[in-house]
């Protein structure tokens, strides 16, 4: 390779990872990001949708796998993404929950999956150990056989 | 017009083409390679998962773009398969010129199509780019199966450096991003905290783990002005390793114990720094492997021994 193909690879591959600094920080992209993340102004007030585990001793939280991604964001992706869509959609994740949570031996405990949508501080809810306020959005049962 | 020995281009191009052992960036394709083949071998299941989830959930991004839709899983199976076929064969050296580009563009549609189902990971990006930029480089002119050794007309030092300066990118962009977002503002400390509470409180509705100290410091806001000030000086002092030798590796040792802090305060794992991956080209990478090597050829012709 000569210094000029060097040259050559190396200002393209330099510019293209520059060059999100030409667009908005919000218009992020994969893989030239504008690296956005822990950028943003942020209340501590949450507002979230997820499932939760129904059990003779009180709610559960249950785990990202069983929402359907081990990946925690994806996996509020996809709670988000049905709650938004409501009925039907809701009512078929909530479904597919309780299904799995019926094959996952560390919640036998569970008996019913209600899928809520919480409003929490985050300070007060880790911190403080007092939670918000949730509205349900759908409730299943967990059949095992 | 001429090019004088002094000026700033002909110092820069000095500089850029230094002279830097071709062992170093075969070390560095064997590295960086080897480390996306074992990053695919873990997420594989993830990487299958994902292909299952409803296709409302899909949101192409990058190169994924150019799909109406979600491929069928059996599709996605075989790339992901022929993606870590030729991430081996890359990393031996295998065909190189033909097999690095085929195997860089592999594992920038797989890690795409695994963002495009409603959050781009962030922690993926570095090492896709190194392994484009290793596709491009002439990094199989040493310790590659098949090959007698060659030599590069522009040597490998600009190699080398290319590698550390994307890595330096990627650090002074996130920096710039806290500032044009935010404003100096950033580090008060407020917003930082407030990030780390609203991550674990998702982590924590989820099922999630959240991070071991994140509840200790939330409940003392004031450290957090010293964490941003940190981060900021970090992100935006990455050039510093520009200039080698021990504020190169200073400045590594202090980002390392920043994405270890990382987990600490937000159990975000970002994998390529904390296994030193992203530091190897600013490292002499080539040593233990000349070490290797040297061992088991001696071990085969015990006659280079005596």
């Amino acid at each position: 390779m000569t210094r000029v193909a060097a040259a050559v690879v190396s200002v393209v591959l330099i510019g293209a990872t520059l060059s999100p600094l030409a667009r908005k920080p919000a218009d992020d992209g994969y893989p030239l990001s504008t690296y956005p993340m822990f950028a943003w102004r942020r209340p501590t007030k949450l507002t979230m949708s997820y499932p939760l585990g129904v059990t003779a001793r009180g709610p559960r939280y249950l785990s990202p796998g069983i929402i359907g991604s081990f990946e925690v964001l994806q996996a509020r992706a996809i709670v988000e993404r049905a709650v938004a869509k409501g009925g039907k959609e809701v009512a078929m994740l909530c479904e597919r929950i309780a299904a799995r949570v019926a094959t996952t031996p560390r919640f036998a405990d569970v008996t019913a999956i209600r899928i809520v949508t919480g409003n929490h501080d985050a300070v007060d809810f880790l911190v403080r150990d007092a939670p918000g306020i949730e509205y349900e959005r759908a409730a299943c049962e967990v059949r095992r056989r | 017009m001429t090019m004088t020995p002094r000026s700033p281009v002909a110092v820069l191009a000095r500089w850029w083409f230094a002279p830097a052992p071709a062992e170093r960036l075969a070390a560095l394709r064997m590295l960086i390679g080897g480390y996306a083949f074992v990053y695919l071998w873990i997420r594989f299941g993830e990487l299958l998962a994902v292909t299952r989830f409803p296709a409302t959930q899909w949101r192409a991004v990058g190169v994924t773009r150019l799909l109406d839709g979600p491929l069928a899983p059996t599709v996605m199976l075989v790339i992901v398969v022929v993606t870590m076929v030729l991430l081996a064969a890359f990393v031996l050296g295998l065909q190189y010129r033909i097999v690095a580009p085929l195997a860089a563009l592999g594992l920038l549609w797989v890690t795409s199509y695994r963002n495009s189902w409603g959050m781009v990971f962030h922690t993926e990006n570095l090492m896709v780019l190194h392994v484009i930029a290793l596709a491009c480089m002439p990094a199989a002119d040493r310790w590659a199966l098949g090959r007698p050794p060659g030599e590069a007309a522009a040597g490998y030092g600009w190699c080398i450096k290319l590698l550390v300066v994307l890595m330096v990118a990627t650090y002074v962009l996130a920096g710039i991003a806290k500032l044009r977002i935010a404003g100096l503002g950033w580090i008060d400390g407020e917003l930082l905290r407030n990030q780390i509470a609203i991550d674990n409180l998702r982590k924590a509705l989820l099922g999630g783990s959240i991070a071991p100290l994140a509840t200790q410091f939330l409940e003392h806001p004031s450290a957090f002005t010293v964490f941003c000030v940190l981060t900021l000086a970090l992100e935006l002092g990455a050039p510093i390793t520009l200039l080698g030798g021990w504020p190169a590796r200073l400045w590594v040792l202090a980002v390392w114990g920043f994405h270890v802090g990382v987990i600490f305060l937000m159990n975000i794992w970002f994998l390529y720094p904390l296994v030193g991956a992203a530091f190897w080209p600013v490292l002499r990478v080539e040593r233990p492997f000349a070490s290797l090597f040297g061992r088991v050829a001696r071990w085969r012709d015990p006659r280079r021994a005596a």
